[in-house]
C-alpha cells in the first residue's frame, strides 16, 4: 500500500507531533483527501461506532437498512452492516448502539433468517445493560399479526436489560417515509448536534398502498388429463398497472360463500346489520365474506372465543362455523363480541409471471390449486380456490408487492434460472421482458414438476423461446414419470460443469418455488457442483455461493 | 427423373447416413414428446410412426401444452408367428411401455401405441432380448412379409411359411443403424461395411408389400400386395410359386389419377433360388423405375401401369438372367379364419380366436389379454397372427388341448368367439382417429357399433348366417383393404364414409364405389334396401358382394 521509505518518514513525522497536531494533521489530511476525489469535505459530526442488523425475506429491509448505514457514514459514523443471520451472536452483549430493521412475514412470523437471532435472545438471559437500541418493524398491515416480529424484538431486547434510542417504529408495505423520519429521529437521538443533509422528510405518511381495480381476462387450467395438479394461468387486465419482473401481486381472497351463510343460519344474525369493526362500519354480510379470516382459526382465537363462550375448548386449530356448531354462541349480541375478535383476511402474494414489456396493462398469474388435509379431510386454500373459480369478465381488487431481493440482472449478463412448478412463473416473466427488450444475455431455465405429458407449464411458450433462441438451454425434470424419482436438482448436477462455467463467467442465479425442499437440495446441488467443477473444499463452495449472494447473483424467492 | 423433382422424403432418405438422421439427437431434446421433422420418415424405416392425440390437440393447445406426441411401434413378423416366451414379453413391454392394447395388424404382425419418446429404447431393447425387432415394418422399403397362417392349410404349411422370413431377410437393410441407435451397439466407422447393394441409399420410391397365399384360401389378400406369391402344391409337394405384382389398394380422395389395383400373374418360378431372385429383382426394378417425384404414385403398380407388363417382365428376366414358366392353374374360395379348434392329418390342433379389429385388451367382457398371457404360460401353444386381425393359438398337442381350452373358457374367449356374428367376426377396420394421423373418420372406434346396428338388419331379413366381408378405413389409403371387401366403407369426413359394394369373397375383385359421403343413417338406409333385396334376389349360393356387382352393372 505504501513504500517503505514513505511509511518511516510518516512514523517520524507522527513521533515528533504532539496530540493537537495530530488532531490538526488528520483533519487536513481527510479534507485534502477529499477536495482530490472531488466529495466536498464534511464535518464529522457523528462519530460513534454503529451495528445495523437487517432481517427480510424480501429484501425490503435490506434495502431500508443498507440506506441508513450510508446516510449515517457520510455523517462520519462507523457502521458496521449486517444481515441477522450473519450476527455474531455474542457480539450481542458488547453492542453499545444497535439498530435493528426486521421484517414479519405470514402468522407473525419472523423471516426464516432471524430464527438463531429469535432463539438465542428468547432463550439465554442477557444482560443488555450497555445497550442502546432502536427497532424499526417492517410489514403489512392487512395482516393480522401486523409487524408482530418487530413487537416481539422491540419487547425482548427490553427485558433483557436493553434500553430504547426510540420506541417501535411501524411501517406498512410503503415504508419509505416512515423509514426515512425515523433514522432521523435515530441520528438526533444519538447526537443531537447533527444535522440533516437529506431532503427534507415527507410526512405524515400516505395511507395504504396502491390498489388497482382488474377485469379476469382468462383463466385456464395449464394441467392436461390426468394431472395430479391443478395449476391455472390468470390473466389480469388492470390499466395502468405498475411492476418489474419479479415482483408479486397481493390479493385479499374472499370467503366461501356456502360457509358464510351457514355461519348466518346458525347464529341467526342479520346480515344487513352495520357493525363496527376495526373504525370502519360494515355489514355483517360483507364483514364475513371480504373482510375477516373464517377458516381454519389459529389457536389465539380459538382461546379467545372460549373465553367469550364461557367454555373449554381444546385449543387446536378451527374453522369459525366448527366452533359455532359445537360450542355455540348464546345469543347475537355474543357472535358480535366473537366477531370483535376476528382478524382481517391476509392477503396473499403470487409471483407475477408476465412482462409489462410483452403485456402492456396486464398481469399474468400462475396459481395452483392448494390442497393440505385437515383431520383427514382435503381442504384447498381459500386464495387459490377463489382465484381458480373466478370467471372472465369478474373484477378483481389487487396490489403490487415489490420485491428488490429478486430483480433482472443488467441485460448483457447471463443467468441461470431454477423454477420447478409454479416457481417458473416469475421467469416467464423475466423471459418475456428479455425476448421484449432483446437482452443479449444468455437464459437457461431448469424446471421439473411431476409429468411431462401433464404437468409442464407453459410448455409450447419455452417451445417457442427456444426457437427463438431467448432461452439458450432448457432442462426439465419429471419427477414421476419413471421409477427413480428425477428432479431438477439432479439435471443441474448432470450440467454440473456448464453450471459452474456460466457461473465462473458471471452468470446470475435465480430460484423460485418451494422452500422445502426444492429449495434446500438445489442450494445442497450448488454446494456440490462448485466443489467438483471448481476445485473447492465444501467451506469455500459455501462461501462462494455466499459471496454471490452478496453481490446480488445468487437470488431466491421461495415459499 | 430429374433432381430438382425429386420428392422431400428421396432427400432425407438419402441424406440419413444410413437411416441414422438426426435421432440421436432428436431423442435427447428434454422439451418436447416429438422428434425432428425430417427424423419422423427416418423412424418409419425402424418401424415406428410418431403419432399425437387428436382428440386432445385443441384442448392442449389452449393449456399451452405441446401435442401429445407418441409412437407407434410394429414387429417384423414374417408370417405373423410368435412363441409363446416372445407373447410373454409383448405382453410385458405393452403393459409397461404402452396403452397396454396389443394391435393385430391386417399384416399379421402386432403394434404398440402410445409409446412416448422416453420409452422407445427400453421397448426395442425388451423387444431385442426376446429376439424380436421392428426393422422396416413401415417406410419405404420391403415391409413385414405375409402367409396364409393357419397351418391346416397345408401339409407343406411349414415349408411355405419358412419363405415369409427368407424373402424378409433378403430385403432387410443392410444398415447397422437400428442397432447403433436404439440398442447402443458399437458405431459403425467404415461405412463401407454396411453398402446396400438393394437399398443404395435412396431405398424404395414407396413402401412394399408381399405375401404368399395357399389357395384355395386367399386370407393374406394376396392381389392387394406388390408381390404376391401362389404357392402351387400338387400331392404336397411345393412345386413353386405363381409370381403375381403391381397390387395396391391406396388411393387419394379428389386425385383421379390414383388407383386400387388388384396384382397381375406374370408367371411362374419353380426353385427356391429362382424365387428369391425374382422377388429381389422386382424390387430392384421398383427402385430403379418407380416414380420419386410424386409419392401418390410411386407404388409398383404405377410403375408397372406406366412401363407396361411386357416391358415389365422382360426387364425381370433379363435381370434373373431365366424365363418366368407360364402360370400354373390355382383357385380361391375364400378368405377366411377357421374359428374355433381345427385339427391337421398330424392330430396338432389350433384354436383361432375371434379379435374384434385386432385389439387384445381386457377392456371389454372379454379378457382376452389376461387369457392369452395365461395360455402363454403354458409353453402349450404358439401364437399365429391372421390378416384378418385374428389370433391362433396354434400347435397344440391333443393332450394339451383341453388345459388350453379351459382357459380360454374361463376367460370367456370362447363363447365370445362363437357368439359374435358372422359379420362382425368377417370385418375389419383401420386404427384412424385418435391416433393416425392420416385419418378423415372414425375406423376401429365406430366400426363395432356400426356393425351392432346392422345385425338386427341381417336378422330381419334372416341372413346372420351369411359370412359378408365388411371392412372400414378412415381414409382411402386402405390399411382395412376395404376396396376389396363385400360391402366397403372408406372414411371421408368425420361421420361420412364412401360406400363401396361388390367384392367377392375371395378377394379377387376390386369392388365398386357406390354412393360418397354416406353418414350412418343414410348407410343403415341403404345396407336395409340392398340386404331386403339380396334376400329376394340372389341366386343359389351367390355371395352378397357377387349379387351387389350384378345389379349395379345393370343399373
Amino acid at each position: 500500500m505504501i513504500a517503505e521509505t514513505k511509511l518511516s518518514k510518516l512514523k517520524e513525522l507522527i513521533e515528533d507531533s504532539t496530540e493537537k497536531e495530530l488532531i490538526w494533521i488528520n483533519g487536513y489530511l481527510s479534507g485534502l483527501v477529499n477536495s482530490r476525489t472531488g466529495v466536498a469535505p464534511v464535518q464529522p459530526t457523528f462519530t460513534q461506532k454503529l451495528t445495523i442488523v437487517f432481517g427480510t425475506d424480501t429484501g425490503n429491509s435490506k434495502k431500508v437498512a443498507s440506506g441508513f448505514a450510508k446516510q449515517l457514514k457520510q455523517k462520519g459514523a462507523q457502521i458496521k452492516l449486517q444481515g441477522i443471520d450473519q450476527y455474531r451472536l455474542a457480539d450481542l452483549q458488547k453492542e453499545k448502539y444497535l439498530l435493528l430493521v426486521i421484517s414479519t412475514h405470514g402468522d407473525g412470523e419472523p423471516p426464516a433468517t432471524a430464527k438463531n437471532f429469535f432463539d438465542y435472545i428468547h432463550n439465554n438471559s442477557l444482560a443488555l445493560n450497555e445497550l442502546r437500541y432502536a427497532v424499526l418493524a417492517l410489514g403489512d398491515s392487512a395482516y393480522p399479526l401486523f409487524c408482530k416480529a418487530g413487537e416481539d424484538l422491540d419487547a425482548r431486547l427490553g427485558e433483557l436489560g436493553g434500553s430504547r434510542l426510540l420506541p417501535l417504529e411501524k411501517c406498512d408495505t410503503d415504508f419509505e417515509d416512515v423509514a426515512n423520519t425515523w433514522i432521523e429521529n435515530v441520528t438526533k437521538t444519538i447526537d443531537p448536534k447533527s444535522t440533516s443533509n437529506q431532503k427534507k422528510i415527507v410526512s405524515p405518511k400516505v395511507n395504504g398502498k396502491k390498489n388497482y381495480e382488474a377485469v379476469i381476462l382468462s383463466n385456464t387450467n395449464l394441467n392436461g388429463r390426468g394431472s395430479a395438479k391443478q395449476t391455472h394461468h390468470i390473466e389480469l387486465s388492470a390499466s395502468g398497472v405498475a411492476y418489474e419482473p419479479g415482483d408479486s401481486l397481493g390479493l385479499i381472497p374472499q370467503n366461501r360463500l356456502v360457509l358464510v351463510n351457514a355461519i348466518l343460519d346458525e347464529t341467526g344474525i342479520d346480515p344487513t346489520k352495520k357493525i363496527a369493526y376495526r373504525k370502519e362500519e360494515i355489514t355483517v354480510y360483507d364483514l364475513l365474506t371480504r373482510k375477516v379470516n373464517i377458516a381454519y382459526l389459529p389457536e389465539r382465537l380459538v382461546k379467545q372465543y372460549a373465553t367469550i363462550v364461557g367454555q373449554a375448548i381444546p385449543v387446536t386449530r378451527m374453522d369459525l362455523l366448527n366452533l359455532i356448531k359445537i360450542y355455540p354462541t348464546k345469543d347475537v349480541a355474543q357472535f358480535e363480541e366473537v366477531i370483535g375478535i376476528l382478524e382481517p383476511i391476509a392477503p396473499r402474494l403470487y409471483s407475477i409471471a408476465s412482462s409489462l414489456a410483452a403485456h402492456e396493462d396486464e398481469v399474468h398469474l400462475t396459481v395452483v390449486r392448494n390442497c393440505f388435509s385437515v383431520s383427514d379431510e382435503v381442504e384447498y386454500g381459500l386464495c387459490s380456490d377463489y382465484l381458480l373459480s373466478l370467471p372472465v369478465d369478474a373484477h378483481l381488487e389487487f396490489y403490487i408487492h415489490k420485491n428488490s431481493e429478486f430483480k433482472l440482472p443488467d441485460s448483457e449478463k447471463d443467468m441461470i434460472m431454477i423454477g420447478p412448478g409454479t416457481g417458473v412463473a416469475p421467469f416467464r416473466s423475466f423471459i418475456e421482458e428479455r425476448n421484449s427488450t432483446s437482452a443479449s444475455g444468455r437464459n437457461w431455465l431448469f424446471y421439473g414438476d411431476q409429468h411431462f405429458e401433464s404437468d409442464f407449464l407453459y410448455q409450447t411458450e419455452i417451445q417457442n423461446y427456444v426457437q427463438l433462441g431467448v432461452l439458450t438451454k432448457v432442462n426439465v425434470a419429471f419427477s414421476r414419470d419413471q421409477e427413480e424419482k428425477i428432479y431438477v436438482q439432479h439435471k443441474m448436477l448432470e450440467e454440473g460443469k456448464a453450471v459452474f462455467d456460466w457461473l465462473e463467467s458471471g452468470a446470475h442465479l435465480y430460484m423460485c418455488g418451494a422452500k422445502s425442499p426444492m429449495a434446500d437440495d438445489v442450494e445442497r446441488a450448488l454446494v456440490t457442483i462448485v466443489e467438483q467443477f471448481g476445485k473447492q473444499t465444501t467451506e469455500e463452495a459455501q462461501a462462494y455461493l455466499n459471496q454471490m449472494k452478496e453481490d446480488g447473483r445468487y437470488q431466491k424467492d421461495v415459499y | 427423373m430429374l433432381a430438382k423433382n425429386l420428392s422431400p422424403i428421396e432427400k432425407i432418405k438419402t441424406e440419413s447416413s444410413g437411416l441414422r438422421g438426426s435421432i440421436i439427437e432428436s431423442l435427447y431434446n428434454e422439451i418436447t414428446g416429438a422428434i425432428r421433422e425430417d427424423d419422423q420418415a427416418v423412424i418409419k424405416f425402424h418401424g415406428m410412426y410418431q403419432q399425437d392425440d387428436r382428440d386432445q390437440r385443441e384442448e392442449r393447445a389452449a393449456k399451452k401444452l405441446d401435442r401429445l406426441y407418441s409412437f407407434m411401434i410394429r414387429l417384423r413378423l414374417p408370417g405373423g408367428f410368435l412363441t409363446p416366451r416372445q407373447w410373454i414379453a409383448s405382453h410385458e413391454i405393452a403393459g409397461k411401455n404402452s396403452t397396454g392394447v396389443i394391435k393385430i395388424t391386417s399384416r399379421q404382425t402386432i403394434q404398440l401405441h402410445g409409446l412416448i419418446k422416453s420409452k422407445i429404447k427400453p421397448t426395442i431393447a425388451a423387444f431385442n432380448a426376446a429376439e424380436l425387432d421392428s426393422i422396416a415394418t413401415c417406410g419405404d422399403i420391403n415391409r413385414n412379409v405375409l402367409c396364409t397362417s393357419n397351418p391346416i392349410q397345408s401339409p407343406i404349411h411349414e415349408e411355405v411359411f419358412a419363405y415369409a422370413d427368407k424373402i424378409s431377410q433378403l430385403l432387410m437393410p443392410k444398415t447397422k443403424a437400428y442397432y447403433e441407435i436404439w440398442l447402443d451397439q458399437e458405431k459403425i466407422v467404415d461405412r463401407k461395411v454396411e453398402e446396400d447393394p438393394l437399398y443404395e441409399d435412396r431405398y424404395l420410391p414407396r413402401k412394399f408389400k408381399i405375401a404368399i397365399a395357399i389357395p384355395p384360401n386367399n386370407d393374406v389378400d394376396v392381389f392387394a400386395n406388390d408381390i404376391g406369391l401362389i404357392a402351387v402344391i400338387e400331392n404336397n409337394k411345393l412345386l413353386g410359386f405363381n409370381i403375381a405384382i403391381g397390387g395396391g389398394l391406396s388411393t387419394t380422395h379428389g386425385n383421379t389419377n390414383t388407383y386400387a389395383r388388384l396384382a397381375t400373374v406374370i408367371g411362374f418360378s419353380d426353385t427356391e433360388d429362382r424365387t428369391l431372385k425374382a422377388v429381389y429383382e422386382i424390387v430392384t426394378i421398383q427402385r430403379d423405375f418407380g416414380n420419386r417425384s410424386d409419392r401418390k404414385l410411386a407404388r409398383l403398380k404405377y410403375t408397372l401401369d406406366r412401363v407396361g407388363l411386357d416391358w415389365f417382365k422382360e426387364e425381370l428376366e433379363r435381370r434373373v438372367g431365366f424365363e418366368l414358366q407360364e402360370a400354373r392353374p390355382y383357385q380361391f374360395t375364400s378368405r377366411k379364419d377357421y374359428f374355433g379348434w381345427v385339427s391337421d392329418d398330424k392330430d396338432v390342433w389350433h384354436y383361432t380366436a375371434f379379435v374384434e379389429n385386432g385389439r387384445i385388451t381386457d377392456e371389454g367382457k372379454v379378457k382376452l389379454k389376461s387369457a392369452l398371457l395365461e395360455v402363454a404360460k403354458t409353453g402349450k401353444a404358439n401364437f399365429r397372427f391372421t390378416c384378418n386381425q385374428n389370433v391362433i393359438l396354434s400347435d397344440v398337442d391333443l393332450q394339451d388341448k383341453s388345459g388350453v381350452e379351459e382357459i380360454l373358457n374361463q376367460f370367456g374367449v370362447v363363447a365370445n368367439t362363437e357368439a359374435s356374428s358372422s359379420l362382425r367376426k368377417n370385418s375389419m377396420a383401420c386404427v384412424a382417429l385418435n391416433t393416425c394421423p392420416l385419418a378423415l373418420a372414425e375406423g376401429q372406434r365406430y366400426l363395432p357399433t356400426l356393425i351392432s346396428k346392422i345385425e338386427p338388419i341381417l336378422k330381419k331379413y334372416f341372413l346372420e348366417e351369411e359370412e359378408i366381408i365388411i371392412r372400414m378405413t378412415g381414409c382411402p389409403n386402405g390399411c382395412a383393404r376395404p376396396y376389396v371387401a363385400e360391402i366397403g366403407l372408406v372414411g371421408t369426413a368425420l361421420g361420412h364414409y364412401n360406400l363401396h359394394f361388390g367384392g367377392d369373397r375371395s378377394g379377387q375383385r376390386l369392388n365398386r364405389p357406390y354412393k360418397e359421403n354416406l353418414n350412418e343413417e343414410s348407410i343403415l338406409m341403404e345396407l336395409d334396401g340392398w340386404l331386403g333385396r339380396y334376400r329376394l334376389e340372389r341366386r343359389m349360393g351367390e355371395s352378397f358382394g357377387d349379387y351387389a356387382l350384378r345389379e349395379i352393372k345393370l343399373n
